[in-house]
């Protein structure tokens, strides 16, 4: 068994007013991991604290099997990737990059070749002698790279590298900054708000608020399964219904909702007041007619309703569907001009059993 | 026509601040050109000539040197912890070190022989163990002028470090760099700009003290002191032909300095 | 509130005469008494006194053009040294006080329980004893300590007695003003000063009881001080008996006033008020150019005796 990247147990880290409780966190070899989660919640303080920074009050932390929790930073061999991208604005582009070759004390020579091997390695020897401010963030990008990865680090750290740039270059710097993690090899800790990050780079996702760990686990696992109504809110899930659990029927349970009955994929002997989410995107919509069945059919749910709001969301449209609760789908403004929906318009609503999740941690509470 | 109005509003605006400003600036540089005007070059020429002139002059520049020197090694890690620090006292820290400039120049200079001199707890034992005095000496100037102007030093520097993004330090950490090394590396040749004002408004300040200075050290005379005699013996014409030469070589000292600090910034980027 | 600080401002001192005073150093504690009582006497006039070196009164008003309408200094060759001539600032003056020149000390000083007026010479040229003294290129007492020190050579046969204590009087122990000399001695920095006696009486502090004959201050001896020379940047400056002069400059705004000032020191009251403070009188006063005095003040005044 390879030695995890990185391993946070039980850390506990109280900063001023802010504080961490009980973290416990695992990153294997190679795996990319984002921290998701709103301002405020803690990330950067957790990043910090892997980086050394911040000591916990108790727990460990261990870097490629190596316990860091009582080195300082420049012993712990962390690369460290800040907004903007923290390139020295004193020193041009390849005394940066130089910057982190210091520890491994090279010759001068060595170390010149070393530097210009970097260089060319990211595509960006040509900028060898400029001052960083006037780069584009993609070279600004490429620099920080080269200068972290010139000291060798055994895992790297972003914290929210791309929150100031339009969308676009973020799209952009986002699949380099893949392929280089990937093809570089060395594990890597994300931060980001922003969730598009973390569907597009993540191996693993991990929710976090007020310094709480609410959700790990792989991308599909988080967004398709949220574990709590804060996950299941901070990653947009449109639907969040309040119900309460009735017997089982089979494999699937059957969940009230106002005067509708919905079956949910996957049964346990639970009762009581549940929490489910429905993605909008998972929900299907067809202008009723006098034979349909209602209820379930197969393993797909029908509610009957009615059109109470049509609204352009520039490439989407959404619907919502009043069936006693609101429903709210998606559409490509395509099938919306196909299915020729209109407020007011009565309509039957289909989700397939298991679209329909039921947050597990809040059985019985919400 | 909004449009128009708009801008000329604007533009009103930095007109205003400029006439403001100029008053300011005439303020400072007529009763200058005051000085200069009442002198015939030969009276410069002659006034340089004597030797002790030079003498107080050079002793001047020497002086506010060594006082920058102190006022740097001193005051710059003072500067550093009142930037970064978070400890509870930091008010009260930044107003004593505002203190001297509240404090009238004769009482700074007889609390400095107070401490200083012959009988002072700090002289006396320095004057036994390490044979240095402050009475008379280069060094009571140098007491004098450091205690007037070590504020500038020490604001300056401040605001110096508190410009450098705390993130970048923390980079050079995970770079593999101690907080010495950072320090050394990074947050100083940053902060530089800020450091540079604050040694040049040190200098500035110290080549000026009369008061605190004279009480100390009358003799060796620093050009205030000189200045000042020549206004006794010699009268207002030869004192004015001295204070002038005194400003004309502080003039190109400054622009030395200015042009110094920015070739650093330019240079600090490009390759050794 | 503004208004009524801009009216309060502006009423300033009481509408009457303002009396401008330029004034030695050494006359600050005096002139102050004597002030007030010019006042009492004189309720619409207001007395504005500022102290001074004497050749720094002397500058402001021949330099700096300021205009003042009595000016008393501590000696009276700063007058026509500086005033007359091309100046024209002043054409007369009148001697009204004297003083000695000596050495102060306080209990702190070293060997100030064995000093004495038989041994002082040998005692200030101790090794170990600090000496301050004023600027001699600049100020009255400067140069009249190096005078004093001339004569008590001759006084007390000793060729070297000026220059040993002289060693322990050097440079760095020279000071501008009154003030940062007394304050040094206050500090324990210099053990003895060379200053006035009356500056002894004035700060209570010990001072030496020295001949007449070398402390500058009987005007009889005028001849025998004129022997003793001080070399100073400005020549050499040969010895005069310490006398303070005054006069109403010529650019006074207030020459009648002014002179009812000068009238009022060389008076009863003036003179008690300047022997109650340390200093001794000159009586009658004598008058240099006594035909360019005021009227008012001629029959104050005998012509200066001439050496």
């Amino acid at each position: 068994m390879t030695t995890a990247a990185l391993v946070i147990e039980a850390a506990c880290l109280t900063l001023g007013p802010f504080s961490l409780r009980n973290l416990d966190l695992t990153l294997a070899a190679g795996e990319i991991l984002v921290l998701l989660g709103p301002n405020g919640a803690g990330k950067s303080v957790c990043l910090e604290m892997i980086a050394g920074f911040h000591r916990p009050q108790s727990g460990r932390i261990l870097i490629r099997g190596r316990d860091v929790t009582d080195l300082p930073p420049e012993q712990r061999r962390v690369g460290l990737v800040f907004q903007n991208f923290g390139l020295f604005p004193h020193l041009t582009v390849a005394r940066n990059v130089a910057f982190g070759l210091r520890t491994r004390r090279l010759g001068h020579a060595r170390a010149e070749r070393a530097v210009v091997d970097l260089l060319r390695q990211f595509g960006i020897a040509h900028l060898a002698g400029r001052s960083p401010q006037h780069l584009s963030p993609g070279e600004k990008q490429r620099v920080a790279l080269a200068r972290a990865l010139a000291a060798r680090p055994d895992l790297f750290l972003f914290d929210e590298p791309f929150s100031a740039l339009d969308a676009r270059t973020r799209e952009v710097l986002r699949d380099e900054l893949k392929a280089f993690l990937r093809e570089a090899g060395v594990p890597a800790v994300f931060v980001s708000h922003d969730q598009t990050d973390a569907a597009l780079l993540a191996d693993r996702v991990a929710v976090i608020d007020h310094g709480a760990l609410r959700q790990v686990g792989t991308v599909a696992s988080v967004f398709r399964k949220p574990a709590n109504y804060f996950v299941a809110a901070f990653i947009g899930v449109e639907n969040i219904l309040a119900g309460r659990l009735l017997p089982r029927l089979g494999a699937m349970s059957r969940i009230r909702v106002a005067d509708a009955v919905l079956h949910a994929a996957g049964a346990d002997d639970a009762a009581g007041d549940v929490l489910l989410s429905i993605p909008a995107e998972e929900i299907g919509l067809r202008p009723i007619d006098g034979l349909d069945a209602l209820g379930l059919c197969s393993s797909t749910n029908r509610i009957a309703g009615r059109v109470s709001e049509v609204r352009s969301m520039g490439a989407l449209v959404r619907v919502t569907v009043d069936c006693g609760f609101a429903l709210v789908a998606c559409f490509t403004p395509r099938e919306a001009r196909a299915l020729g929906l209109s407020p007011g318009q009565a309509v039957v609503a289909e989700v397939e059993a298991d679209a329909i999740h039921i947050l597990r941690d809040q059985v019985n509470c919400r | 026509m909004a449009e128009r109005l708009r801008r000329a509003r604007g533009s009103g605006v930095v007109l205003t601040c400029w006439l403001v400003g100029s008053v300011l600036l005439a303020f400072i540089v007529v009763p200058l050109l005051g000085l200069a005007a009442v002198q015939p070059v030969r009276n410069l020429v002659r006034v340089a000539a004597m030797p002790d002139v030079r003498l107080a002059i050079w002793l001047s520049l020497l002086a506010a040197f060594l006082t920058a020197g102190c006022a740097a090694i001193l005051g710059v890690p003072l500067a550093y912890v009142l930037a970064r620090g978070t400890f509870g006292g930091r008010d009260v820290v930044a107003a004593i070190v505002d203190l001297p400039l509240a404090v009238p120049h004769t009482v700074a200079g007889i609390a400095l022989l107070i401490v200083l001199g012959r009988q002072g707890p700090i002289g006396g034992p320095i004057g036994e163990v390490l044979g240095l005095r402050f009475w008379g000496t280069l060094a009571g100037v140098v007491a004098g002028m450091l205690f007037v102007s070590a504020p500038y030093a020490v604001n300056a520097a401040q605001i110096g470090f508190e410009a450098v993004d705390p993130r970048l330090e923390k980079v050079a950490r995970t770079l593999g760099m101690g907080p010495w090394g950072v320090l050394l590396h990074v947050t100083l040749p940053l902060a530089w700009p800020g450091i540079m004002t604050g040694l040049t408004l040190t200098y500035a300040r110290a080549i000026s003290e009369f008061a605190a200075v004279a009480i100390l050290a009358y003799y060796p005379m620093t050009a205030p002191v000189k200045i000042y005699e020549m206004f006794l013996q010699f009268g207002l014409e030869d004192a004015s032909a001295m204070a002038l030469l005194m400003l004309l070589v502080t003039l190109a000292l400054f622009i030395l300095f200015r042009g110094l600090a920015r070739r650093r910034a330019r240079f600090a980027g490009a390759g050794r | 509130m503004l208004l009524s600080a801009i009216a309060l401002l502006a009423a300033g001192p009481a509408s009457g005469q303002t009396l401008t005073i330029f004034g030695a150093g050494t006359l600050a504690a005096p002139f102050r008494q004597i002030d007030a009582a010019f006042e009492k006497l004189h309720p619409r006039a207001v007395v504005h006194a500022q102290f001074g070196g004497s050749v720094m009164m002397a500058r402001k008003i021949t330099d700096l053009h300021q205009h003042a309408d009595v000016l008393a200094v501590a000696d009276y060759s700063v007058i026509p040294r500086f005033l007359f001539g091309e100046s024209k600032a002043a054409d007369w003056y009148v001697g009204f006080a004297r003083n000695a020149i000596t050495f102060v000390y306080t209990e702190k000083s070293k060997f100030a329980p064995e000093i004495s007026s038989a041994n002082w010479y040998d005692v200030l040229a101790r090794p170990g004893v600090q000496i301050g003294r004023s600027n001699p290129d600049t100020d009255p007492s400067g140069y009249q300590t190096l005078q004093m020190l001339a004569l008590a050579e001759q006084h007390y046969h000793s060729p070297n007695l000026a220059a040993a204590l002289l060693t322990n009087a050097p440079r760095e122990n020279i000071r501008d003003t009154e003030t940062e000399l007394l304050a040094a001695l206050q500090l324990g920095q210099i053990d003895y000063l060379a200053i006035y006696r009356s500056d002894a009486l004035q700060h209570h502090l010990r001072y030496l009881d020295l001949p007449a004959a070398i402390d500058l201050s009987d005007p009889a001896r005028a001849g025998n001080y004129a022997t003793a020379v001080a070399q100073t940047k400005n020549g050499d400056l040969p010895g005069k008996p310490i006398i303070y002069a005054v006069t109403v400059p010529t650019g006074a705004d207030q020459p009648e006033l002014a002179a009812e000032f000068v009238a009022f020191l060389l008076g009863p009251a003036g003179q008690a008020i300047m022997a109650g403070n340390g200093f001794g009188n000159v009586d009658p006063a004598d008058a240099v150019n006594i035909d360019k005095v005021p009227a008012s003040l001629r029959s104050l005044v005998v012509p200066w005796p001439s050496d």
